[in-house]
């Protein structure tokens, strides 16, 4: 049992009033003459018995009616086990039930997925209701956190916590669902409560359950159960400009099954808007879900291109526009050592055909290191790469060629063309500085680096040390790395956020962007199956929305008995006014 | 002045604010007298004398039922007072007596002194020699019984002259009187007895045993019937001084029933020997009282 009120308590000293007025009652009796005092007497003796037993009963029910009013203003609460309503709805709070001292995780989905429209309704609409409801219900002695879409788990009042609820809307941003509820089981399993619940109130996409498991013991989990009818989505999951800005490659994600829809690119030319008046299509096309198609673009003059590609309009809104920004740089003028090898003069070739690259000493590619941009390979004879580190040295770079490293294959983050090819000879890639400037790496070490205006390659670009060289992607390397790499421009990089673009800029020029979008997996609203939700939520109450209004503080549901109490304060007053004035 | 009304019917306490004990009697025996046109005291102490027809309206006590078998005529028999009736009133003077449960009200011996004065003018109206004997722990006072003239007046200075006493010893004063009785005659005792019932029950006992007719009138306050006061009290006995604690409303129940067993007590007791027992409330009209004597 609990106390809302335990401070009025204190009052049960009053319990001891009765005894107190009864003794102070005695003190003075007045006095008066009365002759037959014997009858008196022998009516006294006769009921000596019954008036001791009831100066008893009358002082057990008076000091018995004293505590428990002093109880029932203490507002005391009991269990009263599960079931019954919860009052739902959300409108005041407390509704004559009340719970024991909770804590309570509420885990609000508000990503992008939730601002889809379900039977004419935001299924956020529905999330924060469901949210405010939980919320409500708290009292003063439960604690409470509120976990959105970012991961954060806020602490916080009901009041503070309800507006929050209330304030919520669809984010770009994805929600992990399966790490944020057990961050949020864990924060309540360590509140020492009576009670810990964590209510999950998501549209349960199956790309957000990942592959994770929720176990934390004590902590009552109630999830939301995925809606039973899931609109057919389709949303424009990546728009990417070729190097060069040579193509538009358009990937649409959604839900699975649904069919193709149109989609228009438009650019806008460097310095506006592309949601202004002034932009241009580019391109129009049909895609799926799951399908990525590619638009050519028109030649462009160098510069900072931005546009945006739409989807048709369908129940959710917020994956249906995505930026992205072409980088055209003008031609970098490349010098090549003979000692490149053939496969490197083959591509510059090309690249000087398609007017990626003029013949100059802005950019020289060799085994040595050239007087402005330069991009070093190994020298083919071992015994100079003691000169070529002296030079590299001299010019300040905090990299040199080391060791023979072991083969293997190259990753890269800013290189996608050369992700995954093999790399059969290389000189590990020391520098003083930790993994700062690394490009791409061979078995976890550096394998492409860059420091100032020196790019230093890990392996000669050749057959043999290398499949590179015979791969696709060989030829957009070598342009990345004349036009890009070697020249300090950073790849057009790709965020999750509210749609916009963010330029890198060095001095007055620019030298990146970043362009911002929702999660693309954010379009597949398919929720997951019973197995996946019992997989990533094991013991946990997956309820509708009914089961879910019952079952809220349902395992620390407790009653306030203080109108109880007042009733049998009542029926003892009853008894004691009867005993009282019971005169025989 | 003795009020034209019948005072005999009046409140006793407002019947006392008329004038002294002799005026009060006298207004008292005036109207009861006047009340009944004859002598309510009956018994051996008067003789019969003839017969006369029945008229309606003669009491049916008084129709002489052997005639009526005999000869199928109703007779009424007449009574002629005899002058040789010896009474002795024995009053109780204790503290107790000296008691009323209200101001507005006589106390007992006020009332007593009032009903004996009155009691004593019949007697002697009739004739019969009457005397008084007042006592508390103690015998106090004692005029022999007499007919003659400025008996009562002599009576009624007794009463007077009695102060309110101490205790109550009423088997002495009763045994004094066997003693002083020589002839057969009327004992009447006026008390509130609060005394040992069975030694005046004893003492009572051997006067009916001598012969003589004896009455108790038992005075009582109309507040020693219910008890009632404060919601907690100590209440002190006048004659002994002892005192008890006590919730009046809680215990007023088992106090009226212990009264009216003590009542009934003495009235089954007095019964039994032979000996009449009256209950006289305060507040009771004397005319009533007298009543009750006849």
């Amino acid at each position: 049992m609990t106390f809302l009120h335990p401070l009025a308590l204190l009052g049960l000293a009053a319990a001891a009033l009765p005894a107190l007025l009864h003794l102070l009652e005695r003190r003075t009796p007045p006095e008066a003459e009365f002759p037959p005092l014997r009858y008196l007497r022998d009516a006294e003796r006769q009921s000596a018995r019954r008036l001791r037993l009831r100066h008893l009963l009358l002082l057990i029910l008076r000091t018995a009616l004293v505590a428990v009013i002093v109880l029932a203003a203490a507002r005391p609460i009991v269990p009263t086990g599960r079931g019954g309503g919860g009052g739902g709805g959300g409108g005041g709070g407390r509704s004559g039930a009340v719970h024991a001292p909770t804590a309570l995780a509420v885990v609000l989905d508000n990503s992008l997925s939730a601002g889809a429209v379900v039977d004419g309704r935001p299924v956020l609409d529905r999330l924060k209701a469901l949210a405010r409801a939980s919320l409500a219900q708290a009292t003063a002695g439960d604690r409470l956190w509120l976990v959105l879409a970012d991961g954060v788990a806020r602490a916080g009042s009901r009041e503070a916590l309800l507006a929050s609820a209330d304030g919520a809307t669809a984010t770009p941003q994805r929600l992990e669902l399966v790490p944020a509820v057990e961050r949020a089981a864990r924060l309540v399993a360590a509140e020492p409560l009576p009670a810990r619940e964590v209510h999950v109130l998501s549209d349960l996409q199956r790309t957000a359950l990942g592959t994770g498991t929720v176990d934390v013991p004590d902590v009552a989990l109630l999830v939301l159960a995925p809606p039973e009818r899931v609109p057919a989505n389709r949303g424009v999951a990546a728009a990417r400009a070729g190097e060069g800005g040579l193509g538009l490659t358009i990937a649409v994600s959604g839900t699975p099954g649904a069919g193709a829809a149109p989609l228009v690119a438009r650019l806008q030319a460097p310095g506006n808007d592309p949601a202004g008046g002034r932009a241009r299509e580019v391109g129009r096309t049909l895609a799926a879900p799951g399908q990525s198609v590619t638009l050519p673009l028109p030649p462009l003059a160098p510069g900072w291109w931005m546009g945006e590609v739409w989807l048709d309009a369908d129940e959710l809104r917020g994956d249906d526009r995505r930026l992205f920004v072409v980088r055209v740089a003008p031609p970098a003028s490349v010098a090549a050592d003979a000692g490149v090898g053939p496969f490197v003069a083959a591509a510059l070739a090309v690249l000087r055909v398609a007017k990626r690259v003029t013949t100059g000493g802005g950019v020289s590619i060799g085994e040595r290191l050239g007087a402005a941009h330069s991009v070093v390979l190994p020298p083919g004879d071992p015994a100079l790469l003691g000169q070529v580190n002296r030079a590299l040295s001299a010019r300040g770079v905090r990299w040199h060629f080391g060791a023979p490293g072991p083969p293997g294959t190259i990753a890269s983050a800013d290189l996608a063309m050369v992700r995954g090819v093999q790399v059969n000879r290389r000189y590990r890639l020391e520098g003083t500085e930790g993994d700062s400037g690394v490009v791409a790496t061979v078995s976890g070490e550096p394998w492409l680096v860059r420091d100032g205006g020196v790019v230093l390659v890990g392996s000669r670009l050749d057959t043999t040390w290398t499949a590179l060289p015979a791969a696709p992607g060989f030829v957009p390397f070598v342009d990345a790395l004349a036009n890009r790499i070697a020249r300090g421009e950073a790849l057009v990089a790709e965020a999750v956020g509210v749609p916009r673009v963010q330029f890198v800029t060095r001095g007055a020029d620019t030298v990146g962007a970043t362009v911002f979008g929702p999660d693309p997996r954010e379009s597949d609203l398919t929720p997951g199956t019973p197995d996946e939700l019992h997989r990533s939520f094991p013991g946990a109450r997956v309820l509708d929305e009914a089961g879910l209004a019952a079952e809220r503080f349902a395992g620390a549901r407790r009653a306030d008995v203080s109108g109880l109490l007042l009733g049998f304060a009542l029926l003892l007053a009853a008894i004691e006014l009867a005993v009282a004035s019971m005169s025989r | 002045m003795v009020d034209s009304r019948r005072l005999d019917l009046l409140d006793p306490a407002e019947v006392a604010r008329l004038g002294g004990i002799e005026i009060v009697a006298q207004g008292v025996v005036e109207g009861f007298l006047a009340g009944i046109h004859r002598s309510p005291f009956r018994g051996f102490s008067v003789e019969f004398t003839e017969h006369r027809a029945y008229q309606p309206g003669d009491e049916l006590r008084y129709l002489d039922w052997k005639i009526l078998a005999r000869a199928d005529r109703l007779f009424v028999k007449q009574f002629e007072e005899e002058t040789n009736l010896r009474a002795m009133i024995l009053l109780d003077a204790s503290r107790s007596m000296a008691w009323r449960g209200d101001p507005a009200r006589l106390t007992k011996r006020g009332y007593a002194d009032r009903l004996v004065a009155a009691l004593a003018l019949i007697l002697l109206r009739q004739r019969d020699a009457t005397g008084l004997m007042t006592f508390d722990e103690a015998v106090r006072q004692v005029i022999p019984a007499r007919v003659k003239a400025g008996q009562w007046t002599r009576l009624v200075r007794g009463l007077i002259d009695t102060p309110d006493g101490l205790g109550t010893a009423a088997e002495a004063a009763l045994r004094q009187l066997a003693g002083l009785l020589a002839r057969r005659g009327l004992v009447v005792l006026v008390s509130d007895l609060l005394l040992d019932r069975e030694l005046a029950l004893t003492a009572l006992r051997y006067l009916r045993h001598r012969g003589h007719q004896v009455i108790v009138l038992h005075v009582m306050d109309p507040a020693e019937l219910d008890l009632a006061g404060p919601p907690e009290v100590r209440f002190r006995d006048p004659e002994s001084a002892a005192s008890v604690v006590v919730r009046p409303r809680e215990l007023a129940g088992a106090y009226a029933a212990t009264v009216r067993r003590e009542i009934a007590g003495w009235r089954t007791a007095c019964r039994r020997h032979g000996v009449a027992y009256h209950h006289i409330r305060t507040d009771m009209p004397f005319g009533m009282a007298l009543r009750l004597l006849a």
